[in-house]
């Protein structure tokens, strides 16, 4: 149906062209042409991606190769047009080099780069090109005896304009159509899934630019000269503008497009002076009200309700191509003089569920970017089987049997998820046996999350691998949802894969696993089964802290109710991280929130400051509702967080950064200062320094000290101690002890258990987005809950 | 005699160079976006100021400081308009927006302003002093003199001041100065705003050189881009430096080899100097995350 | 879709049918540095037809104008062009300001036989174009006799012996080199450099440094309004000041303005002016024009009046053309002009004013020298 109405159309443009005025058959040519550089850009811009504001220098080298061949050389048209077809797809793949390696306004740049330089050649190469006079007298084609006039040549541009059209139809079909979208939506993905992105960008250049030049090659007879003038910068503005309005990514959008920008100035007659301030309207519109081009949002609007697809569970090819272990030795990494990762050596056996896990910041995501080839180590070796694969770019890493999910879900979110799995050459049933129920022919982006988690893996099996590795699947998954998922994992390892897992879950951790490995600060601390981990004295350590810190004195009784949080829901899609939390910190009180990781100590702590909106439920300030507050007004309330990871400005004077602590204050006394730097003497040497030069610990006391000169009513402290050495938790313990005997109010979030109950009065323990525990802090260190939640271990 | 020509108006160029490359690092650097139309935005100056201190005879001072002003709202407008939607939902389309809006401008002021150029003649601008054996306009000291100024008080500005300090926390880590009390969005807004005013002094100052007119601007602000991008758009010093080197190379080659080949040469240079350092020179790459 | 915008062009093509009025079409730059120029050309067409069509026209209908803007580029000159052929049909097209634009579009008339009418570009390659049968005509200066005009004027106003060039690079500086070589030849004199620069350049100091340190003691500049204004400038930076013979691009648009004090330094060339002492024709037209246009006072307001004359005296023979032709068949119009003698016109009396060999109307006699003062142009010499 839809190819019936491309086919009447052409049909009808080729009969109007064959008997209108003159004038009209150039119109008619043009629109021919600008729709073939189009569907080349299209190609370039729809499908893969990428920016180019430089196209007009492919059209001007397919012109110039034809004037240049059919005048100078006397060639035959129809020898010369292979030619700058040629010329310009082999420039594009040698644009395609510095292209490939940058994105976004660098891009734009280098392609804006090249389109100048090819019109100054032109004007430049006297000899070959004329010059700024150009190339004059281009004559016509001529077929079978026939001379083509400008009349044949504007039908031989309609025709070349359909078989454009039809072949990009077929194109984007293909598997390289798809796997050009799967680079746009999700380059990491595509990796994973064996593409190599660097090859697919620069075949989309390739063909792209071959189209211009072939356009290019067909506008020389038919303008009958060609000077460097014709070929200016706007010329590229306005192709991209045809693919953009009329619909990047659609069969027909170019068309529609070409249509519009080279008619439109004809249908406003009078008014036709006007189009370029039209058309850049007519953009700004499109890109703000409907993105998806003419065409695009055309066909939403009658897109036909399909009825869904299932997937049929059933027997799902799912062991790997080939059985081997994952062997990894002394791998190590440094980022910025840190070492994030250092002498990591582990093994995942096929059939066994290998476990990675740690504290925050242990480095449990950057050995598995390691693994995959997302990063590449400073030291060490990874062996799949017999390979070695470290220092391999990804791509290369996954066509030798790895596959890997993430923690956000890269799906490739504008296909289904049946193509999602095609792209990948897996079957459907895959589809059927991960569980995922849903519509095969959903649009990946749409899905809730835990079915995106689904489809994920499902196309991770997709290719067979020998090693799955799965970065936190679990995250924001129902209890129910955890369990089938540890169901899949457990199958998925007894087909004869090697699974890796990266989970914060204990429950799921050591349900499922034959081995944990624990990491923490960068290096392996523990590894054995879950029972030998779960009593390792070490991983208590390092998930619970040394709880040596023996509470100070008892402080006076607390005030009035300070903060007080209601049924508050917070998170991001489907599923909320916080799922109905109640607590409340009266004044002069120290609470402390313990749990585990993904527990949703930290999405708590952002959304009472305010940095997580929207939030549902109620946060209190006083009996002022702040819920609603956007971060930098809830700090003039009077709660201040100091958030996880110091975050202190790095290129500003630790003074700059105290006095920045002060400036949701209107009026302030620089020599607070003074009574800040006397709390935290060590930061008075540094004073000049550049903050980010400090050390860790430095830094963490800058922060405190820095949300101290706010002054505030609530003091939040989220995650102090992390990657903090033993000495340093002792100085910030006396620091915090401090605060505690000035009667501060306080609500601490720390993954050092011991060291925030030694503290507080109060402690609430969350789990899976509640509360399921909360006492004083004697109680709370005494109850076995806490040990549960954070190591799933029975109560000691 | 002809290098030092070259030299000095080189200088006069690349300093200019500098400003509008200094436009494009004020707004990547606190919001990860450009204005890609800059070009325009220095033209808007140039035409604002002709047509109050030329056609309405205002003198120079208020009519340049009214026509900066109105730089800085079409600043704040093209944040509201061409930036915000896109990059609150994550999407990269900002980038072709702006060259909308710049389409949109350059072409209102063609209907509007006049399709021919104007000259903008400043009295005091036209005398001119001896300078080691050439006549050196007062206009070609002014202009290097006013970048330069220009870009040592934003230096300042942001090092010394309250409000600075605050921009450059924004830059260094968003969510931390939200968490100061710092108004993050409104930063943005500001930030587009003193770009686009960098942009438009520029032009005022280049008017009387150029001449003024509804596309003077177009090929300034590519180069002007191509110059951030050298300098590393991750940096303010490398920005401004990387102007001045630009012009000054600029201005050699036109005085030794011709001008054809000034254009060729420096976009050359850009694809190669992207190609070996997709950050830019003087810019920093940051660690991947996924 | 394109069904029906295909449908909707097609019947556009049909309702130009209508054939009351005789099309006059003109391709001008109406944007741009040479904007004045363009419009200058319109007044000076309007003028005539509207004194054509106060006398009833001609074959009995009355003339109308209609104008495209060529935006200074051959390609949008060639796409002007063709509308104005293929869809207003026009009998007779007027136009090109710019050199590489009515070059672009002389192969254009001359396939399709429709006579073009040149008011303003200059370039030589444009009436002398080799074709057969031939339908370019130009009312207006030609290069090679301009660059002839131009020595002997530096030679006899300035005693110049050593002449440096400076040329804009495009087309009509292009011609212009070929045109001051050949007249510097026939003398036996060789420039004193030829240098090039780009239209947009704002620093032309090196190019005329060196043509300062080879000694030249005058210069032929070749440009737009505001490449010329850039010379200008620069000059003035440079603190030189030779003579300086010009071609009359200075003549398009606002030169004063760009350019400066320094500008009344440039002699150009023109075909006419309305200062001094006017003929009958002269006067009727004046006064025709400060009647329509209330922007022109004065003959000074008549800038450039090189435009509107040479428009004027084309249009006329143009309609004196039309009229022996009897019809509005190109090829007859052509003919037409062969037939035309005597014509008393506002540049000069024409007699048998084009000949087969001979499409250019106006020669070396009927050049005037000037200067821009004060934005306004006048004969060399005169006081305002």
């Amino acid at each position: 149906m839809r190819a019936a109405f491309f086919i009447l159309s052409f049909a009808a443009a080729l009969v109007f062209t064959a008997q209108a005025n003159s004038y009209y058959v150039f119109i008619m040519a043009t629109l021919a042409l600008t729709a073939i550089v189009g569907i080349g850009l299209n190609v370039l811009l729809g499908l893969t991606g990428q920016v180019s504001f430089g196209h007009v220098g492919f059209y001007a080298l397919g012109a110039y190769a034809v004037a240049v061949l059919t005048v100078a050389a006397k060639w035959s048209f129809w020898a010369a047009l292979p030619v700058a077809a040629l010329v310009a797809g082999v420039t594009g793949a040698l644009l395609a080099l510095p292209a490939v390696r940058v994105r976004g306004p660098y891009l734009a740049m280098v392609t804006i780069a090249f389109g100048f330089i090819v019109e100054h050649v032109a004007v430049e190469w006297r000899g070959l090109t004329g010059g700024q006079n150009g190339i004059m007298g281009i004559p016509q084609p001529s077929a079978l005896g026939f001379a083509f006039g400008e009349r044949g040549v504007a039908l031989t541009a309609i025709v070349f304009a359909a078989a454009a059209t039809w072949a990009y139809s077929v194109f984007a079909k293909s598997t390289f159509g798809y796997a050009m979208r799967a680079v746009k939506d999700s380059e990491v993905a595509a990796e994973s899934i064996g593409l190599a992105p660097v090859r697919i960008k620069t075949a989309a250049f390739a063909i792209s630019a071959c189209c211009a030049g072939i356009a290019g090659g067909l506008f020389a007879p038919l303008s009958g000269f060609v000077t460097p003038s014709t070929f200016a910068f706007s010329q590229s503005i306005l192709f991209v503008l045809v693919v953009l309005i009329g619909g990047a990514g659609s069969v027909a959008g170019p068309l529609v497009g070409a249509t519009i920008v080279v008619l439109l100035p004809e249908v406003l007659a009078g008014l036709a002076e006007y189009r370029l301030l039209f058309f850049g309207a007519l953009l700004l519109v499109v890109l703000l009200l409907a993105p998806a081009g003419v065409v695009g949002t055309v066909s939403s609007l009658f897109s036909s309700r399909k009825r869904p697809r299932r997937a049929e569970v059933e027997q799902a090819p799912i062991g790997p191509a080939a059985r081997a272990a994952l062997a990894v030795g002394g791998l190590g990494i440094t980022f910025g003089g840190v070492r994030a990762a250092h002498d990591i050596s582990l093994e995942a056996k096929p059939g066994e569920v290998t476990s990675l896990i740690g504290p925050n910041g242990a480095g449990k995501t950057t050995v598995l970017n390691m693994l995959s080839g997302f990063y590449r180590p400073a030291a060490g070796s990874i062996r799949i089987g017999d390979t070695q694969v470290q220092g391999l770019p990804a791509w290369r890493i996954a066509r030798t049997g790895v596959a890997r999910t993430y923690q956000t879900t890269q799906l490739f979110g504008s296909m289904t998820v049946a193509e999602n799995i095609a792209i990948a050459s897996g079957s459907e049933a895959l589809l059927g046996f991960v569980g995922y129920a849903g519509d095969l022919d959903a649009r990946a982006a749409d899905l809730p999350h835990v079915d995106k988690r689904l489809v994920e893996i499902a196309r991770a099996l997709a290719r067979r691998p020998s090693v799955l590795l799965l970065d936190e699947p679990a995250a924001g998954l129902s209890v129910q949802d955890k369990h089938k998922l540890e169901r899949l994992l457990r199958r998925i390892a007894d087909a004869g894969v090697a699974v890796v897992l990266v989970e914060h879950d204990m429950s799921v951790v050591m349900g499922i696993s034959d081995r944990v490995v624990v990491l923490d600060a960068g290096l392996k601390i523990a590894v054995g089964t879950p029972a030998e981990v779960q009593q390792d004295a070490a991983v208590k350590k390092a998930y619970l802290g040394e709880g040596e810190h023996l509470p100070a004195a008892q402080r006076g009784a607390p005030g009035a109710p300070l903060l007080e949080v209601g049924k508050l829901m917070a998170g991001y899609g489907a599923e909320p991280v916080l799922k109905g939390v109640d607590l409340g910190v009266r004044e002069h009180e120290m609470v402390a929130v313990l749990g585990a990781n993904g527990a949703g100590k930290s999405t708590l702590m952002r959304a009472i400051s305010g940095l997580h909106r929207p939030v549902e439920g109620g946060i209190a300030l006083g009996g002022a509702e702040i819920s609603r507050e956007p971060a930098h007004r809830v700090v003039a309330h009077g709660v201040v967080l100091v958030p996880e990871g110091r975050q202190v400005f790095p290129e500003l004077s630790v003074l700059d950064n105290l006095a920045l602590g002060a400036f949701s204050r209107k009026r302030w006394n620089p020599e607070e200062i003074g009574a800040v730097l006397e709390r935290f003497p060590k930061l008075r040497a540094r004073l000049h320094q550049r903050a980010g030069l400090l050390s860790g610990g430095e830094q963490q006391m800058l922060a405190i000290a820095r949300g101290l000169m706010a002054k505030p009513r609530l003091l939040l402290l989220d995650e102090p101690s992390l990657g903090l050495a033993p000495q340093v938790i002792n100085d910030l313990f006396a620091a915090l002890d401090r605060l505690r005997a000035e009667a501060a109010t306080i609500l601490l979030v720390d993954q050092m258990a011991g060291l925030a109950l030694a503290l507080a009065d109060r402690a609430y323990v969350i789990e899976g987005g509640r509360i399921v525990a909360c006492g004083t802090a004697g109680e709370i260190a005494g109850d076995g809950a806490l040990e549960k939640a954070y190591l799933a271990a029975p109560a000691a | 005699m002809l290098v030092t020509s070259a030299l000095i108006t080189g200088l006069a160029l690349g300093s200019m160079y500098g400003l509008l490359a200094l436009g494009f690092y004020i707004t990547y650097a606190v919001s990860s976006t450009v204005n890609f139309a800059q070009g325009s935005s220095m033209m808007l100056g140039a035409v604002f100021a002709y047509t109050f201190a030329v056609t309405l005879g205002w003198p120079f001072l208020p009519a340049a400081l009214l026509a900066l002003a109105l730089c800085a709202l079409y600043g704040m407008l093209v944040e509201l308009l061409a930036v915000r939607p896109f990059a609150r939902r994550g999407s990269s389309a900002w980038l072709m927006a702006t060259v909308a809006l710049g389409i949109i401008a350059d072409n209102t002021v063609l209907f509007t302003f006049g399709k021919e150029p104007r000259g903008f003649s400043l009295a005091w601008a036209t005398g001119s002093v001896q300078i080691a054996g050439i006549n050196v306009s007062h206009l070609q000291i002014a202009i290097p003199v006013v970048g330069l100024s220009l870009a040592a008080a934003l230096h300042l500005f942001s090092r010394k001041t309250r409000p600075g300090k605050a921009m450059l926390a924004v830059v260094q880590n968003p969510d931390a100065a939200r968490l100061m009390g710092i108004n993050v969005p409104l930063a943005i807004s500001i930030a587009y705003a003193a770009s686009t005013l960098l942009a438009g002094a520029a032009g005022i100052m280049i008017a009387p050189l150029f001449n003024v007119h509804s596309d003077m601007g177009t090929l300034f602000g590519l180069k002007a881009f191509a110059v951030a991008i050298l300098g590393g758009i991750t940096s303010a010093w490398g920005v401004m430096l990387a102007g001045l080197i630009f012009g000054l190379t600029e201005s050699l080659i036109t005085a030794l080899l011709g001008s054809a080949y000034t254009q060729i040469l420096s976009f050359a240079l850009v694809i190669v100097a992207l190609a070996l350092m997709p950050n830019g020179l003087f810019g920093r790459a940051e660690v991947k995350k996924v | 879709m394109k069904l029906l915008l295909a449908a909707f062009a097609f019947l556009l093509g049909i309702s130009n049918a209508n054939a009351q009025t005789i099309k006059i079409g003109l391709v001008t730059a109406l944007s741009g540095q040479s904007a004045r120029a363009g419009e200058a050309i319109t007044r000076g067409l309007t003028v005539a037809i509207e004194e054509i069509n106060a006398k009833g026209g001609v074959l009995g209908r009355k003339l109308e104008l209609v104008r495209r803007d060529d935006e200074a580029t051959p390609a949008k000159g060639v796409i002007a062009a063709r509308e104005l052929v293929f869809r207003e049909k026009v009998a007779v097209l007027f136009g090109g300001l710019d050199t590489p634009v009515s070059l672009a579009i002389v192969p254009i008339v001359n396939q399709e036989k429709v006579p073009f009418m040149g008011p303003w570009a200059a370039g030589t390659p444009i009436t002398k174009n080799g074709a057969n049968p031939n339908f370019v005509f130009r009312v207006s200066a030609v290069d090679e006799i301009v660059n002839r005009a131009m020595l002997q004027y530096a030679q006899k106003t300035f005693n110049a012996k050593n002449c440096g060039m400076i040329l804009v690079n495009n087309p009509w500086g292009e011609s212009n080199e070929k045109g001051l070589l050949a007249a510097l030849g026939a003398k036996g004199m060789k420039p004193a450099g030829i240098e090039k620069f780009e239209g947009n350049d704002v620093d032309v100091v090196p190019q005329l440094t060196r043509l300062k340190n080879a000694g030249a003691d005058c210069l032929f500049l070749v440009g737009n309004v505001g490449p010329s204004a850039q010379v200008v400038k620069s000059l003035d930076r440079m603190g030189w000041k030779p003579p300086i013979v010009s071609h009359w691009g200075p003549a398009g648009g606002r030169f004063t303005e760009l350019a400066g004090p320094s500008a009344k330094d440039v002699h150009f060339v023109q075909t006419y002016s309305f200062f001094g002492k006017q003929t009958p024709v002269g006067q009727k037209v004046l006064k025709a024009l400060m009647a329509k246009y209330p922007d022109i006072k004065s003959p000074g307001d008549v800038t450039p009046a090189v435009g509107v004359a040479n428009a004027y005296d084309a249009m006329m023979l143009t309609a004196m053309a039309i009229q022996n032709a009897g019809s509005t068949d190109g090829a007859k119009i052509r003919e037409g002009y062969y037939k035309i003698g005597q014509y008393q016109g506002l540049i000069k009396t024409y007699n048998k004013p084009f000949t087969p060999g001979n499409h250019d109307a106006v020669n070396e006699n009927d050049y005037v020298w000037t200067q821009f003062i004060d934005n306004q142009i006048l004969p060399v010499g005169m006081k305002k």
